[in-house]
């Protein structure tokens, strides 16, 4: 038990256990320090220097954000001085700055333009230093604009720490401090992954997706078109936060939203990751019951994951399913089963994909096995934070829209195929499947809670058919290397594998907390994103796959059974080792 | 080496007494980069030539930077003083005069070291 | 061979030498008296005192007179010819230096462990291991009051007693040898000159709180005491006072050398951690201290080098004894580089509490050119700019901070009146917009644009609500920066502010520089009347600005010129005017 103090906060007294910062501490008694460098998840990098409060009896301004309370202190967290010190000190963050947020992606939701409105501030009182820096385009998935860095650090921290990419780092000091690839390289030569978990804590607009939102305007307008469209789990419990609902799913709202916006057909990404279940499923079956290749099976639906395996574990490439991520295979079967069916030239359709994510924009070219049909088998990929600009665009009153179903036959999916969405889900999903063609028998209780949480690495053992499974579950890149290193290890030694499943998701939480997800996440959204998809999933009928009567169809009607040839041809892909600089 | 005892080390301490005749050239960075290299050679090089009985050392800055090269000189029987701005010449004077004809050398003395 | 030499200068520089004048009549006088054979007179480029008229000193009497008129040589002949002293000359000094840290600089041979043995090397550390123990030796330190030399000045019993107190399965010792002040050298002179001294406080710091490992962290560009200090450590360690089981005790210590890679913010201890531990050399917040959380994550005493030398005094003559030497909040001595105008520039060591007119007049002469003095800078690019009227005020931390400078780490820089009181602080506050690291936005930000300010001000582009401006954003940088260096950077400015405003007001509003220094505001041009027509600024002008032939004359080209002050500096017939 940790001791408790008690000190004060501008005048009223509190006791919390000891080592919580001054910060954490003025928001249990309802004190709101303004901050920005800070995120809530990440540790304070202390850089920008407005949370300093002052402490009874000293001349010195402490920063609340890593300072921890201590016994006796008197805080003042709001006085004249210290509002000027923290006015002066955005204003000369904000002459270093590019004043231009009208045409910023991040306008109406940059905490430095908060910051700045909360404070009033109405005039540039420093004269305005700004770098000649270029913009940096090169992974096609996620911009950097180092004009617009503040230097929080908050980027560095995830890219080096959370996802143990190294592909951020500063660079040089003083004024020409900025963000870069060590060596000054471009971000697509460098380690990059394409996560967005830069994107996604930037507090500014130096880290934004690649905006395609014109591209999908063009489409749509395209009388020549056959526009459809996907999305993705993630997004249906993230969208209404741009609207100001947290943790509530609107699939149904989506789907009407998606017509509305023009496109022929609306189809649901959770229908791909049936079809993911069924050939993963498979795959590990194969690999458990007659030992073709090896176990562990290790989960391949996230790009950035693919990335970073094919970069940084290329040893682990016998153990990557070769199963493609859901959204590219509903992109393949749009363009082959659902043309076919319908009777639709599939070089007409226009496959747009809405995603938790910016990697997928980098994976729908990554090979030429993303063109498996001919065509390329998705045409554009938009962010979550792209789709809700373009609602707004359109003029459509989402809150108001009535709900409608989805266009079949590639959209009614099982509970199992929209827990993709949150970090565990494809285990469980494909646990549940996997059972069943490896037993032959259903499941009476689908839900696997241990692998469910915002744990970092869970390992777990579950029983199929008598037989002891191994399981790891880790999200953030971060976590990978404590998991892989058992396996490398029980490789090297040639000693019994420590798992035989392990799923993998490079984001924080999983798609929930993906890289094109609304800003301000925190481990707290990700949690009430992840629970309203596992209320999706408690409030299906059909919970598991295999069950899915659209799926069976699928492989009655075109692909035979999984892992079959076309299934090959189609829905599975192959890794090679890619450097981790490009020169 | 025998590694120190306490004891040894006391033993130690008393045992090293540094007597006769001297020479010590200030060989750090700010005299070195005054030229002191050259005298302390110098000094070396007369010394053996001449068969003086007279050691020449190396010591550290002794603070009167402006002042570099700096040679403190200990003869028997003259105050120990230290010349400033030494250059050859004036080490050959130093030579001549302070250490053969044992008189102080005009002109050339810092007494602002301590 | 003489009885006695008489040391002999003319001291006053506001007449000619009368040195010469003075030896010749007292080897007259002694002539008189017979003692020509006896005592040896010598003439000195420098005795050590200033403006005090003729100077004599008497050896091996170690008698010092001061303002001998020429007419007393002859009683002092005398006086030496009876043994007597003339009290009425006797020269009674301000001040003297305390040689402490300095003791063995420039006495003994710094690549010879057995002169640092007869200087009582490593003496101090045995009495820590054998008597003392790590409570007491503490307590010693405690005792002693010392306060960290290295700028911050927090007390070094403290640091030691907190990493003591953590219970770790190591700890660290670094000697923070980064040392990176415009203008100071004292640690450097130290390594150079002393560097067992520094390894047997480190050695003693190691003791004191538990550690096994230490590293020295110098700047690469010393490579001179690199040196010095990687073959004193050699010695150590084949004399068994480094290793292990030190001097037969279950204590053993290993040190090694880190370069650090010309980063002034390295200095920083938090900076300095991450730097040994191979990251960017930038600041972190504190707490965690470095005593409980350091280098690699373990309980780490970062002491500067100054600090450390003091430590084997300290333990071997006892902390009451140094607690006697300086004022009441400052203990000991510090070393301070002086430079600038100075006319004895170099390494002064005074007990805390000497007055800054007693550092730089009585020890150090003065100026070199004769003005008077118009400001002394302490402190280094973080410290202030202190008046020539304050200069009586006693050294110590809290006197100089109070003046809105601090002592920092000991660079003391000597300005007369061709000195700019807007061109200094631009200097000082560059260098720390160069050095900054860039984490912070205070520091980052703020000091560029301060820097800003001062440049358009130099430019004569000045505007008076730029004074405000730069006083706004001083407050900033010292209450929202994260490290020192920012909290302390605006100082040359602030303190130039307060107390040479009227100079900024020159500069802004008559577009003047009082000092002739900032180009952008002063002309030159040729004095008719006094131009002899000698041609000397026609061929020293580096940009042909000047114009014309011994026949007509000459003239400057005012667009051509950039205000170098080269044909300044070279008319020997002042006809150069300076405006």
């Amino acid at each position: 038990m940790a001791k408790v103090i008690s000190a004060k906060i501008n005048g009223i007294l509190l006791r919390v256990e000891e080592g919580t910062t001054i910060l954490e501490a003025a928001k249990r008694v309802q004190i709101k320090i303004p901050t920005l460098c800070k995120h809530p998840d990440l540790p304070a990098s202390a850089a920008c220097g407005i949370c300093i409060v002052k402490n009874k009896g000293s001349n010195k301004l402490l920063r609340s954000c890593c300072t921890p309370l201590e016994e006796g202190m008197d805080i003042t967290t709001h006085d004249p001085e210290i509002v000027e010190i923290r006015r002066t000190v955005i204003e000369l963050i904000l002459s270093n700055h590019p004043n231009d947020c009208l045409k910023c992606a991040r306008n109406n939701q940059c905490e430095l333009q908060n910051l700045t409105a909360d404070f009033g501030i109405k005039e540039e009182s420093f004269p305005q230093l700004l770098r000649n820096l270029p913009i940096d385009q090169s992974t096609k998935a996620v911009d950097l604009d180092p004009k617009k860095c503040i230097l929080c650090g908050r980027c560095v921290h995830v890219c080096q720490e959370s996802q143990d990419v190294w592909a951020l780092s500063f660079l040089e000091r003083g004024m020409q401090t900025r963000i870069s690839p060590a060596g000054d390289i471009q971000l697509s030569d460098s380690p990059c992954v394409k996560c967005g978990q830069c994107a996604a804590h930037c507090p500014t607009g130096a880290f934004v997706e690649q905006d395609n939102t014109a591209q999908v305007w063009k489409a749509l307008q395209d009388p020549d078109k056959y526009c459809v469209v996907q999305i993705a789990p993630a997004v249906r419990v993230s969208i209404g936060e741009a609207f100001g609902y947290v943790g509530k799913n609107f699939t149904k709202k989506l789907y009407a939203l998606l017509r509305r916006l023009g496109f022929h057909a609306v189809f649901d990404t959770s229908f791909g990751a049936d079809v993911t279940i069924m050939e993963e499923a498979s795959e590990f079956e194969e690999r458990l019951l007659h030992g073709l290749r090896p176990l562990p099976l290790i989960t391949s639906c996230c790009p950035s994951w693919v990335d970073f395996m094919e970069k940084f574990y290329t040893d682990m490439i016998d153990h990557f399913s070769s199963c493609k991520s859901p959204h590219e295979i509903l992109g393949v079967l749009s363009k082959t089963y659902y043309a076919e069916k319908n009777k639709i030239d599939p070089s007409k359709i226009f496959m747009a994909s809405i995603m938790p994510c910016t990697s997928k924009k980098y994976e729908i070219t990554r090979n030429d096995e993303m063109f498996a049909s001919g065509f390329q088998d998705i045409d554009t990929v938009l962010c979550t934070r792209e789709l809700v600009r373009m609602i707004k665009q359109a003029g459509i009153d989402f809150e108001s829209l009535p709900e409608e179903e989805c266009d079949s036959i590639l959209g009614e999916y099982a509970g199992a195929g929209v827990i993709f969405g949150s970090t565990g889900g494809v285990m469980e999903a494909a646990l549940r499947t996997a059972h069943y063609f490896v037993t032959g028998k259903e499941l009476k209780n689908v839900e696997f809670e241990n692998v469910r949480g915002i744990k970092g690495v869970k390992e777990t053992e579950i029983e199929i058919d008598g037989k002891k499974l191994r399981i790891a579950v880790a999200h953030g890149l971060g976590n990978v290397e404590y998991i892989l290193n058992k396996v490398r290890e029980a490789k090297v030694n040639n000693k019994e594998m420590p798992y035989h499943f392990i799923e993998v998701m490079a984001c924080p939480g999983g798609c929930v907390g993906g890289g094109g997800q609304p800003y301000m996440v925190t481990d707290e959204l990700r949690i009430k994103r992840a629970l309203a998809l596992y209320e999706d999933d408690d409030e299906k009928k059909i919970r598991c796959s295999h069950q899915n009567p659209y799926i069976k169809r699928l492989y009655k009607e075109f692909l035979g059974k999984p892992l079959s040839e076309r299934s090959e041809k189609l829905l599975h892909a192959h890794y090679k080792a890619r450097p981790i600089y490009v020169k | 080496m025998a590694k120190l005892t306490p004891e040894g080390l006391d033993k130690i301490s008393k045992a090293v007494i540094i007597e006769g005749d001297w020479i010590k050239v200030g060989m750090s960075s700010c005299g070195i980069a005054a030229g002191a290299e050259e005298v302390y050679d110098f000094f070396v090089e007369e010394a053996k030539k001449r068969n003086l009985k007279i050691e020449v050392k190396k010591c550290g800055c002794a603070g009167s930077c402006y002042a570099e090269p700096l040679v403190e000189v200990k003869v028997e029987g003259l105050p120990s003083v230290v010349y400033g701005r030494v250059n050859k010449d004036v080490a050959g004077k130093i030579i001549e005069k302070h250490i053969i004809a044992k008189m102080l050398v005009n002109d050339c003395i810092f007494d602002s070291v301590v | 061979m003489y009885a006695k030499t008489v040391l002999i200068k003319d001291t006053d520089t506001t007449r000619e030498d009368k040195t010469r004048e003075a030896y010749t009549r007292l080897l007259d006088c002694l002539r008189e008296d017979n003692l020509h054979d006896h005592v040896q007179v010598v003439r000195v480029s420098d005795i050590g005192i200033y403006e005090h008229g003729l100077v004599l000193k008497i050896y091996p009497d170690n008698i010092t007179y001061a303002n001998v008129q020429e007419s007393g040589l002859k009683r002092i002949a005398d006086s030496i010819r009876d043994s007597k002293v003339l009290e009425e000359f006797v020269f009674k000094p301000k001040a003297r230096q305390l040689r402490l840290v300095l003791r063995n600089c420039g006495k003994i041979n710094p690549e010879s462990i057995d002169e640092y043995f007869a200087s009582e090397g490593y003496l101090g550390l045995k009495k820590a291991i054998s008597d003392l123990g790590q409570q007491k030796l503490i307590d010693e330190i405690k005792l002693s009051s010392i306060r960290g030399r290295g700028g911050a000045g927090y007390p070094t019993w403290l640091k030691w007693n907190f990493a003591r107190e953590v219970k770790a399965d190591q700890k660290f010792v670094i000697c923070n040898a980064d040392e990176g002040d415009p203008g100071a050298y004292m640690d450097r002179s130290i390594l150079e000159g002393d560097p067992h001294s520094v390894i047997e406080g480190l050695s003693i710091a190691a003791f004191a709180i538990g550690a096994s490992k230490g590293y020295f962290y110098v700047r690469a560009e010393y490579p001179l005491a690199v040196e010095r200090i990687n073959k004193a450590i050699k010695q150590a360690y084949d004399h068994g006072l480094l290793g292990k089981n030190i001097l037969g005790s279950p204590f053993s210590l290993d040190l090694e050398i880190r370069l650090g890679a010309g980063a002034f913010v390295c200095g920083e201890e938090t900076a300095l951690i991450s730097s040994i531990e191979g990251k960017r050399g930038t600041p972190h917040p504190r707490p965690p201290y470095p005593s409980v959380k350091g280098l690699w994550g373990k309980p780490t005493v970062i002491n500067n080098v100054e600090t450390l030398a003091n430590i084997p005094q300290i333990v071997l003559k006892g902390g009451k004894w140094f607690s006697k030497i300086g004022t009441q909040t400052s203990k000991g001595t510090k070393v301070f580089a002086v430079t600038g105008k100075v006319k004895n520039s170099g390494l002064v060591e005074i007990a805390m509490g000497a007055t800054l007119r007693e550092i730089v007049m009585d020890i150090c002469g003065g100026t070199l050119s004769g003005k008077p003095i118009k400001a002394v800078q302490t402190g280094g690019p973080s410290g202030g700019v202190i008046p020539q009227d304050l200069l009586d005020t006693p050294v110590d931390y809290e006197n100089l901070q109070k003046l809105g400078s601090i002592m920092g780490s000991g660079g003391m820089i000597v300005m007369d009146e061709d000195d700019c009181m807007v061109d200094i602080p631009k200097f000082y506050l560059g260098f720390c917009v160069e050095e900054s690291c860039g984490k912070c936005a205070p520091c980052r930000i703020g000091g560029f644009q301060m820097l800003n300010y001062l440049k358009k001000i130099s430019e004569g582009k000045g505007e008076i609500s730029d004074l405000p401006q730069l006083k706004r954003i001083s407050q900033a940088m010292q209450k929202a920066s994260l490290c020192g260096l920012g909290q302390t950077a605006s100082n040359p400015v602030l303190s130039t502010l307060k107390y040479f405003e009227a100079e900024y007001k020159e500069h802004i509003l008559n577009k003047h520089c009082p000092a002739g220094k900032c180009s952008h505001l002063i002309t030159y041009n040729i004095i008719e009347e006094k131009c002899k027509r000698c041609g000397i600024c026609f061929t020293n002008c580096p940009v042909n600005a000047i114009v014309g032939d011994k026949e007509k004359g000459y003239s400057v080209i005012q667009e051509k010129c950039i205000k170098c002050g080269r044909c300044f500096d070279v008319c020997k017939f002042k006809a150069i005017l300076r405006k």
